[in-house]
């Protein structure tokens, strides 16, 4: 097994000379417990900024762990226990002293299945702006507006903005997930599996917009499906058993994998 | 399998018989199960609809004699010489009614929040060793029954409170009733006086008796409230943490909205049953037929007035106090009424 400098130096070696952008999210010999297991083991690896990072693997390889401490929500529940160190923008996040609600209007979250609150449409995108800024109705309105415009629903939406997000489609409700998480400007756009509930037409709208939306925010995507992982990402990370077994550009990851662990898996023989 | 090529029809034939009386039978037995189901909601509804009606009929004559003005009157003078004489027979509703509606209202107020607290705690907050402990203690306060209630809160909450809260209330809330004097906050802002006056010496009361009833539904809202809350989807919550909500941001925003339905549900459970309570509040509240503004002056329920009356009414008195029982099942539907109506106008609010 690597240490983790080691793992951090086969990393540096593994990626091309030169680096795709400069580093968002530096994840320094990252271990996690929980309950006293140990889900991750020594991760390393470095995510540009502005450029979507694909996280795959077998299921239980600790892939959605992984994104889940980016932002912390781990931390909600009891037992659970980050060691080691993520550096976004020169601050470590696990740091004691970092706040909690600072973090989160930096990095957004979607999660697998679309989660709208019970509220109308519009108060589903403004609820979360009102956790970090006082803003008067009418700059509220055109924020929401823009961020439904980012997430592609804006047209969709506009004439029912005052019902209830519970009557959209399945689709509708993901893309205005997406919208309330970027309605706080974040920085960091952490999607973990956010098409494995949607149908293919769905999962298409919602690639397309994570393509438009990476000249903006750096996103990093959980995914369990590897076409989806070739056709959004620029970097792969491939997980194994709570290991990070090869981080490359995603052409490389797909076509030339430099890890046996890494080719079985994309070729279908595990997993 | 093999089989002798012409006794293979009449074996299916057989098969196709056996299936078609089969077939019968089911449908006969559905029929009968329908029925039988139906019967069963019928006989509640059939049991509603008597209690009405008896109580209505019974009731009558304190109707027909006093006409609105039962509803509207405060005395309650009985003449048990001549209990048929309505010259001298005269009774109103206002009274218990008042009193009905007040001790459950103050019962409300302060058993929502607390069990919207419990119920958060033992979902949210509390760590798993201490839920089964505490859910299982407010099971067990639910299944104490109410005449235990009573004595407690008559031998021991309310010379409690006569001891020491109501001296506290006299001088911080209400008037001194030695000195006349009345406190800053009295003073300052209206009614406060009148609601808190203290005018006799006896700690049972409006307020006690609302308090005691508050701790008794307090079981039943937390529960209902605890079960709804571990409804909610994890996924839910996560988002909104995600956002940068705080626990008390997910709970107000977002749970409570999300069960809306189940948990005003849950309130008016409580509320019905404190509209309908009878023996504790009979013990505490001190069964008095004056009208008084004040929280701190006895007064009387509906249930508590016939608990109290009944074994020796005759006559008019008897009969007003079968208007009163049938007077509880208006209030109780119109509470209900008013909940639906609420909950209407909130899923309308909300963009349903």
């Amino acid at each position: 097994m690597h240490t983790g400098s080691e793992t951090a130096v086969g990393l540096d070696k593994s990626l091309p000379s030169a680096p795709l952008a400069p580093t968002k999210l530096e994840v320094r010999d990252l271990n996690f417990y929980y309950n006293g297991y140990h889900a991750l083991k020594n991760i390393s690896m470095d995510i540009p900024e502005k450029k979507v990072t694909a996280i795959i693997g077998p299921s239980g390889c600790g892939k959605s762990t992984l994104l889940r401490i980016f932002n912390r929500i781990y931390a909600i529940y009891p037992k659970l226990e980050a060691k080691g160190s993520i550096v976004l923008d020169g601050e470590n996040i696990l740091g004691p002293g970092y706040s909690m609600n600072r973090l989160r209007s930096k990095v957004g979250m979607v999660f697998q299945k679309p989660v709208p609150f019970p509220m109308t449409i519009f108060e589903n995108v403004a609820y979360g702006i009102r956790h970090h800024e006082k803003l008067s109705k009418a700059d509220m309105e055109s924020r929401v507006e823009q961020a439904l415009r980012s997430a592609a629903l804006w047209d969709e939406v506009k004439d029912k903005l005052k019902q209830s997000a519970l009557g959209l489609s399945g689709g509708q409700q993901q893309r205005l997930c997406i919208a309330r998480g970027i309605a706080l400007k974040p920085e960091v756009l952490l999607l973990d599996e956010p098409t494995s509930a949607l149908d293919p037409i769905a999962t298409s709208r919602i690639e397309q917009l994570v393509e438009e939306l990476k000249g903006e925010y750096t996103i990093v995507i959980v995914t369990h499906n590897m076409q989806q992982a070739a056709r959004v990402s620029d970097l792969t990370a491939f997980m194994y058993m709570g290991e990070l077994i090869e981080f490359d550009r995603t052409e490389k990851i797909f076509t030339k994998p430099g890890k046996k662990q890494t080719e079985d898996y994309i070729t279908g023989r595990f997993g | 399998m093999p089989a002798v090529e012409g006794a293979a029809p009449s074996v299916d034939g057989e098969r196709i018989q056996v299936e078609e009386a089969r077939a019968r039978r089911d449908s006969a037995h559905d029929r009968r199960f329908g029925w039988l189901l139906k019967l069963c909601a019928l006989l509640v509804l059939a049991a509603l609809l008597g209690a009405t009606l008896v109580t209505l009929t019974g009731g009558w004559s304190a109707f027909s004699t006093y006409g609105w003005h039962f509803l509207v009157d405060a005395t309650w003078h009985p003449d048990s010489q001549h209990p048929d004489d309505p010259s001298t027979n005269v009774f109103g509703a206002l009274v218990p009614i008042v009193g009905t509606l007040v001790t459950s209202l103050i019962a409300l107020v302060l058993a929502v929040p607390f069990s919207f607290g419990i119920a958060l705690f033992l979902s949210e907050v509390a760590p798993r060793w201490l839920r089964t402990p505490v859910t299982s203690a407010i099971e067990l306060l639910a299944g104490i029954p109410s005449i235990i209630f009573g004595m407690w809160g008559l031998l021991i909450f309310a010379p409690f409170f006569q001891a020491h809260a109501k001296p506290w209330i006299d001088s911080h809330l209400g008037v001194d009733p030695d000195t006349n004097q009345p406190s800053w906050i009295a003073a300052h802002i209206p009614l406060v006086g009148k609601l808190l006056e203290d005018t006799r010496p006896f700690g049972g009361s409006v307020l006690t008796a609302g308090i005691v009833l508050a701790i008794m539904i307090l079981p039943f809202i937390s529960s209902v409230m605890r079960e709804v809350f571990q409804t909610v989807p994890t996924r839910l919550k996560e988002s909104a943490y995600a956002l940068g909500s705080s626990t008390w941001e997910v709970a107000w925003d977002i749970m409570l909205p999300y069960t809306r339905a189940a948990v005003i549900g849950g309130i008016f459970l409580g509320l019905g049953r404190a509209l309908g309570e009878t023996m504790a509040v009979t013990l505490i509240i001190g069964n008095s037929m004056d009208l008084s503004p004040s929280l701190l002056d006895q007064g009387a329920t509906i249930s508590s007035t016939i608990a109290n009356q009944f074994s020796e009414a005759a006559g008019l008195q008897k009969s007003s106090l079968m208007a009163l029982a049938f007077l509880l099942f208006v209030v109780t539907f119109i509470v209900l009424l008013i909940a639906r109506l609420m909950l209407r106008r909130l899923a309308a609010k909300e963009g349903n």
